[in-house]
């Protein structure tokens, strides 16, 4: 079954495009849309979300078009990464309007089952200005479950929660996602899509990266070549010991400094030292160069 | 309309410290009505005219607008800025729907307060050359008033980013200073009507005054005010587009 159906969908503002030229399907599971700030993931999520007209190409919800059509809200739900809420309301009454708007038929019954489901029974009766980030997060989502949607599109849920809140979201996912609905999660750390997205887009720029499984993203993404800045006594030295490793394919000296190019990281970090013990080396610090998230995007980007 | 959009925007209203104030305006008039009545040398006699005076300009002529502008630019006000507006956006709501009960609440909001604002003074100066027909009169003046006002400043609410102050350069350049010296201008003034309005609907055994505009002038401007600022709200709505900003 496709619920979400990306046609050549393009989205710009002015002449900045935010997004460019995405295809693809998504289907019951957890989907994670995974990429750097900046990237695009909101204006894809407001796409399906039917908030955003694309510019050019198509989205479709359960085969319609999602923009100008309110009553695509029926089987479907977002979750803004916005923290902003009624303040002024309580928890409950915020789900609870939630549940009016959706023109549930027992509205309070629906209220209680949404928010048992994110635990915050506890606090619903306390205005959501004196909730913390993670429970504004939570009161979020009950929110947009209330009237169990065949579609949930979640845009950065894991913000502001602490790991203990973390793990209790990707529980309520999981669970969520087990009743075969499809649940979309964008992100831009890797790691908290772990164990819970099977799929994973990866948008860079606006285009499409890479998508796949889980673990083949991951493996593409840490099996990428690395680049170390090495200080030693002998850098020269150190440089033609390197070059002995198979994994290592390109050396270059300047300054005092050592750049190493390895296909492999785990196996560098095992020959370097006992290289240079052998050849009496001493090491004064060893620094990756790209180990940060938009070098990672870029790379699978130019792949 | 929809009653759960109402609900919220009456919460909205009343989490807005600027409720607060606007009750205290409204209360303005009688404390006036008050000190006049202590301080008149013969409160019978001058009773009427300290009331025509009151009633049409500090109740209708500044009372109103600056009410209608609080609620009506609260309506949709800082849900816009602040993007809880998405959370009614993703509803099976048309958005129409929305648009209409964010300026019901502001036309009642405004015209619940002008009640006090009418009244009060009234019975504070009592005197029987002003029967209650005359603020009768002027509470028809403060309905049309509301409508005609809340429509434009919940439209100024969801279309422009600073409402209040575009509300405000209204009010103080079109109504206050164009229209009390151009006459031409009192076509444009919703104060004008207001007070046009309350003067037709009063007997003319009231002896009140003559109306300022007339009476196709205002049917013409008032259904125009109206229908083009509400389209213009739900214009804006239904462009109203969510997204990290590029």
């Amino acid at each position: 079954m496709t619920a979400i159906e990306l046609k050549n969908t393009s989205r710009w503002y002015g002449n900045v495009v935010a997004v460019n030229d995405v295809s693809t399907t998504l289907g019951p599971g957890i989907t994670g849309v995974l990429g750097p700030n900046g990237a695009g993931k909101t204006t894809l999520l407001h796409m399906m979300a039917g908030l955003l007209s694309p510019s050019a190409g198509r989205v479709l919800v359960n085969g319609m078009p999602a923009a100008g059509n309110p009553e695509v809200y029926r089987t479907l739900a977002l979750v803004p990464e916005r923290e902003s809420v009624h303040a002024f309301l309580t928890g409950r009454e915020f789900v609870r309007m939630s549940a009016k708007l959706q023109g549930l038929a027992d509205p309070n019954a629906a209220t209680a089952r949404a928010i048992e489901l994110v635990e915050m029974t506890a606090a619903q009766d306390r205005r959501i200005s004196t909730y913390s980030k993670g429970m504004r997060q939570r009161i979020k989502v009950a929110g947009a479950l209330v009237h169990d949607p065949a579609v949930i599109l979640l845009d950065e849920p894991f913000n502001g929660m602490d790991p203990r809140q973390r793990l209790h979201m990707m529980d309520v996912l999981r669970g969520v996602a087990a009743q075969g609905r499809v649940i979309i999660i964008s992100s831009h750390i890797l790691e908290e899509l772990n164990d819970l997205a099977t799929n994973v887009l990866v948008m860079v720029s606006g285009r499409l990266a890479a998508s796949g499984h889980f673990r083949e993203i991951r493996k593409l993404m840490t099996d990428r070549p690395h680049t170390f800045t090495i200080k030693s006594t002998d850098n020269r030295m150190l440089a033609s010991a390197l070059l002995r490793d198979a994994s290592v394919f390109g050396v270059e000296l300047n300054d005092g400094l050592l750049t190493v190019r390895t296909s492999d990281r785990g196996a560098l970090t095992r020959y370097l030292p006992r290289t240079a013990r052998d050849a009496n080396i001493r090491l004064h610090e060893i620094r990756p160069t790209d180990e940060s998230l938009e070098s990672v995007f870029e790379y699978l980007v130019n792949r | 309309m929809h009653r759960t959009i109402v609900w919220l925007t009456w919460r909205q209203i009343f989490a807005n410290r600027r409720l607060y104030l606007a009750m205290l305006f409204s209360l303005a008039p009688v404390v006036i009505a008050l000190l006049f009545r202590s301080f008149s040398a013969d409160p019978e006699k001058e009773s009427r005219g300290f009331y025509l005076l009151l009633a049409p300009d500090i109740v209708l002529g500044v009372l109103l607008p600056l009410s209608a502008l609080v609620f009506g630019t609260t309506a949709f006000g800082g849900e816009i800025d602040d993007g809880t507006l998405l959370y009614l956006l993703v509803k099976p709501v048309k958005r129409w729907r929305i648009v209409i009960s964010k300026y019901v609440v502001a036309v009642l909001s405004t015209f619940l307060l002008m009640l006090p604002a009418i009244f009060l003074p009234w019975l504070a100066v009592s005197a029987p050359d002003l029967p209650i027909s005359i603020p009768v009169a002027y509470v028809w003046g403060a309905a049309l008033g509301a409508i005609l006002y809340g429509a434009f400043f919940t439209m100024l609410g969801a279309a422009v980013k600073h409402p209040l102050v575009i509300g405000l350069m209204y009010i103080v350049i079109i109504e206050e200073a164009l229209a009390r010296s151009i006459a031409g201008v009192k076509a444009l003034s919703i104060r004008e009507f207001a007070t046009a309005f309350s003067l037709r609907m009063a007997d003319s055994s009231l002896n009140l005054g003559t109306p300022l505009v007339s009476a196709s002038n205002m049917k013409v401007m008032g259904t125009l005010f109206l229908v083009g600022s509400l389209a213009l709200a739900l214009y804006r709505l239904a462009r109203y587009e969510m997204a990290e900003k590029p």
